[in-house]
């Protein structure tokens, strides 16, 4: 049957109209929104790029900092220290983190009743809400007082902040694994504990990497936990994790309030440096991701 | 993996079947004892930090909370009323800044944006959450202070001077303001990102409902969206107002350090978290040490109570609508 | 199926050589710092108004005698702290330990090892260096009553100077500092206001104006801010080519923190307390007081009685009293007298391993 033509115009009327220009404002601000979220990181990255460029030279990255009177001509000085410390420091970190993350996800996600699992990872995303100066605040009560500061101390409190994250990146990628899996190995006689650790563990070497990466990307930059366990550092480059180390973190924390615009420009080059190690570690972590779920999630 | 499955091939019941295996008893154990610690260094860190506090808890009581002193009277008087009334500020303001930026951007990446602009700018966003605070500290001090005192502050308090928050002359260039713009830059990632994922997840069929009866798409978004995650985003944004509370090293860098209570925002000022990031290192009176430890415990207690509130809405949201 | 488990392994490989590789890393650099950590190595901390020079006496230490010093200029009460603590082998404190924190330390002495000022740098543009102050002015600038740099209080005492009009924005030390309990103790000397309201200390509550971390944040502070004033040493004001005031002394000159200053202030206080501390803030009316510079302190050096290092410490503090002196001229530090020598070794005789 024919449709009768409608004696209203369905779009031109004066409350239609309202509400689309509504509609359009608040688009646009949304659309503006992001766009000045996008302008801030480019402004901030912009700034220490831009700023910390001039800093990076060869030097930077060999010669430890430098004392500077303020008269006669400037030694030559970098950061060789700090990024060695940090390097260190995150290293044993991690090495301090992983298993009990891995441990953990492995816990929650195939050995534990439902109602335990659900209690202990409110735990872990409670603790990995607990501000890293309250953490670094525990450490120092806690380890540090009457010994005194050490690299591995800054590690132990940066392995706190660590853990809920690899822990929780690996669970994500364990409920992944199909069940199939699982008992496909059961099937053929491996105990629980091989089943775990040689069939499904493997899969989810994806979700760890990730869970690592990003771990490690948000402790290299952490400096509170620092302030208190490896603050007390010297100029020349250590090795030795039982005493205090240099750190990107505390470098730029330090050089950043003071007069000396050499240092400055030091601080910026050594952000620009932090920023690099971070970006690179998303993107890795980003990519490991997107791997290990495509394949898993195809193989379904 | 359901129930059922698990008490079938847990350790009691391959015992039950006559294969025990000595390694899948190590392996819970082990994994138990990994998964403890969660617990275990919540109890451990609530006990260490208020044993430390306690000699500050017993001396100055409840009305440490009231005073507003730091090393008065010969390093005999502490008090956190004006660090908590920074941290308040600081927090609140710039959550309130975030918000409706954080909710625009949450809309435009899950429902405004195109896909090839989503998979761009969903990744910066996420960086921005993750540059470090210390970094964002140092261009709080050499890039926004400047700015700030130069052209913001001042084209604020000309023009909004009658504002008691403006009041003053913005002559430094570290003061509360610059603070609460550079918590605003560190909520606003953590919001978003939480906001796009509920958005994503409301069912597509409420708001296709809501689209053939003639809405706008703001209107599904008002109508349909924010309704449905209403808890969500109240959770996510506890949980950016607790990384506020939380930041030490990027608020010690720009908020000047002071012991005072003041309306306007180009004052100087003190946070909790950031007091003691600036004073630990020089304590030197067991009193001192103790006070810094009692602001810690303010902290904890705080942020104990508001994470477990924004994880328990979550999973009460997850549990209703089933996401994940 | 092969393929498949042969793809499998290798990621997991992968991470299984780097965890041991990274293990083994940190295994080599333990055992190899433990022989490194047996060379000589004096640590230190604390105050920053004499970091200056020990970076001095640091490169000149290690040249002469090969031991290696680390100083970490965390502020006089973070020196004494870590001392108590027994995370350094001395400590640097502009502000004498009080009785309290000699109790805490559990067997500490503190000797005078440098002398030099704490000046009062202000950045202002377009106005001349060495600008004229008096104690009363400095006191009421810091207590909020003194806004603005064209107060007539100021340009009184400057007459011929253009000052701008600009407000004053006092910046002080956040964390415990040497520095500030020399500035307070002068203010006290020259303001009852202050005296009875805010009074000296390491840490007192002040009443206005921006707080900064450390020697060097308070000159980055001031650096950065037009129309700042703040006091540190002045080394510091030196280093970083900011202007420092000429403070009125009570003999009416206007001195300033120079050696000629810094020397005739050294004479105001000859005899030590029995924990060998000295004050010569504000010297009285002489002549011999006549170019004194009002806010001068000895800094002094907090060592253990009891050290596993008593046997480096030692030699390194009896150079610093007696040849590392000569290193203090050219960084605004007036070699020490020779009474402050003597008693310095007398009490160093104290130490032992």
């Amino acid at each position: 049957m024919s449709a009768q033509a409608p004696t209203a115009d369905l779009f031109r009327s004066e409350r239609m109209r309202r509400r689309r220009i509504v509609n359009w404002i608040v688009e646009g601000a949304a659309t503006v929104a992001a766009l000045l979220a996008v302008a801030v990181l480019v402004i901030v990255v912009g700034s220490v790029v831009s700023r910390g460029w001039g800093a990076l030279n060869l030097d930077f990255f060999t010669k430890t900092p430098a004392l500077y009177s303020g008269f006669g001509p400037r030694p030559a000085s970098g950061i060789a220290n700090a990024i060695i410390g940090t390097l260190i420091i995150i290293g044993i970190a991690l090495l301090m983190a992983l298993p009990v993350g891995i441990l953990t996800a492995i816990y929650l996600n195939e050995l534990a009743p439902r109602r335990l699992a659900g209690v202990l990872t409110l735990a872990f995303d409670v603790l990995n809400g607990i501000p890293a100066i309250v953490l670094g605040i525990f450490v120092f009560v806690f380890v540090v007082v009457g010994h005194g500061q050490a690299a591995w101390k800054a590690s132990f409190a940066l392995a706190i902040l660590m853990v809920p994250m690899i822990a929780r990146s690996t669970q994500e990628v364990l409920a992944l694994v199909p069940v199939s899996m699982r008992e496909a190995s059961l099937a053929l006689g491996a105990a629980k504990w091989r089943t775990t650790l040689s069939v499904v563990l493997p899969q989810a070497v994806g979700g760890i990497v990730t869970g690592a990466t990003l771990a490690t990307a948000r402790a290299a930059g952490e400096t509170a936990p620092l302030l208190f366990t490896s603050a007390l550092y010297s100029d020349s480059i250590s090795y030795d994790p039982r005493q205090p180390v240099a750190s990107i973190p505390m470098f730029i924390f330090t050089s950043a309030e003071q007069a000396d615009p050499v240092l400055h420009q030091q601080a910026w080059g050594a952000a620009a440096v932090l920023i690099g190690i971070i970006l690179i570690a998303s993107l890795i972590a980003r990519w490991f991701a997107d791997r290990s779920v495509r394949r898993l999630k195809g193989e379904r | 993996m359901s129930v059922a499955q698990e008490r079938a091939t847990g350790p009691a019941a391959l015992q039950r079947r006559g294969r025990f295996r000595p390694g899948d008893a190590i392996l819970y154990v082990v994994a138990c004892a990994a998964a403890l610690t969660g617990v275990v260094l919540l109890a451990l860190i609530t006990r260490e930090v208020l044993t430390e506090a306690w000699p500050a808890m017993q001396k100055f009581g409840l009305g440490f909370l009231t005073t507003q002193a730091w090393g008065d009277h010969h390093n005999t008087l502490f008090g956190a009323k004006s660090f908590i009334y920074g941290t308040v500020v600081t927090s609140f303001g710039a959550l309130l800044i975030a918000t409706p930026i954080s909710l625009a951007i949450a809309l435009f990446l899950s429902e405004l944006a195109p896909r090839w602009i989503r998979r761009v700018v969903a990744p910066l966003i996420e960086l921005l959450a993750a540059i470090p605070s210390v970094v964002l500290g140092l261009w709080g001090i050499l890039v926004l202070g400047p700015f700030v005192t130069g052209t913001l502050g001042p084209g604020l308090h000309g023009t909004l001077g009658w504002l008691p928050i403006f009041s003053t002359e913005p002559t430094v260039g570290s003061n509360m303001f610059a603070a609460i713009l550079i918590l605003t830059v560190m909520i606003i990632p953590i919001v978003s990102s939480i906001c796009r994922e509920l958005f994503a997840s409301v069912p597509q069929e409420l708001k296709d409902g809501a689209l053939a009866l003639g809405a706008t798409r703001w209107e599904v978004v008002r109508g349909v969206v924010f309704p449905y995650a209403r808890a969500g985003i109240a959770a996510a944004l506890i949980l950016g107002l607790g990384r506020a509370v939380g930041e030490a090293i990027a608020v010690t860098q720009v908020i000047g350090s002071r012991v005072a209570i003041n309306s306007s925002l180009f004052e100087q000022g003190d946070t909790l978290a950031s007091r003691i990031a600036g004073q630990y290192q020089g304590a030197d009176t067991a009193l001192q040490i103790a006070s810094l430890v009692y602001l810690a415990v303010i902290l904890l207690v705080f942020s104990l109570i508001a994470n477990l509130a924004a994880q328990l809405i979550v999973r009460r949201v997850a549990g209703r609508h089933q996401i994940r | 199926m092969r393929a498949f488990v042969t793809r499998r392994k290798r990621p997991l490989g992968v991470l299984t050589v780097l965890a041991v590789a990274v293990s083994a890393l940190v295994a080599i650099s333990v055992s190899g710092a433990q022989a490194k950590s047996n060379a000589g190595e004096l640590k230190g901390a604390g105050s920053s108004f004499v970091a200056p020079l020990v970076a001095a006496w640091q490169q000149k230490y290690q040249a002469a005698r090969s031991v290696k010093i680390s100083y970490n200029p965390i502020g006089s009460g973070g020196g004494i702290s870590a001392i108590t603590n027994k995370t350094v082998d001395f400590a640097g404190s502009d502000a004498p330990m009080t009785p309290d924190q000699f109790n805490a330390c559990g067997g500490c002495v503190q000797l005078p090892w440098a002398l030099s000022a704490t000046s009062v740098m202000y950045n202002l543009n377009g106005v001349k260096n060495n600008l004229h102050l008096t104690g009363p002015v400095i006191a009421d600038i810091y207590l909020g009553k003194v806004t603005n740099w064209n107060d007539s209080r100021i340009r009184r005492i400057n007459p011929g100077v253009s000052l701008p009009d600009k407000e004053i924005t006092p910046v002080y030390r956040s964390d415990s500092s040497g520095t500030s309990y020399n500035f307070t103790s002068y203010l006290n000397t020259v303001s009852k206001q202050w005296k009875s309201q805010i009074g000296s200390g390491t840490t007192v509550n002040w009443p206005k104006g921006a707080g900064a971390r450390g020697s060097s944040g308070v000159a980055g502070l001031v650096s950065r801010t037009e129309g700042a004033i703040g006091y540190v040493d002045v080394a510091y004001a030196l280093k970083n080519h900011l202007k420092f005031a000429a403070v009125q002394n009570r003999s009416k000159q206007w001195a300033r923190p120079g050696l000629v200053g810094i020397k005739a202030a050294s004479l105001a206080d000859r005899k030590f307390s029995p924990t060998n501390a000295l004050s010569i803030v504000n010297p009285p009316p002489g002549k011999k007081f006549r170019k004194a510079y009002p806010i001068c302190t000895y800094t002094y050096v907090i060592l253990r009685t009891q050290s596993n290092q008593a046997a480096l410490l030692k030699p390194f503090i009896n150079w610093a009293l007696t040849a590392g002196q000569a290193d203090g001229p050219q960084l605004i530090f007036q070699p020490i007298p020779k009474i402050v020598v003597t008693r310095g070794q007398a009490t160093l005789k104290r130490v032992h391993s």
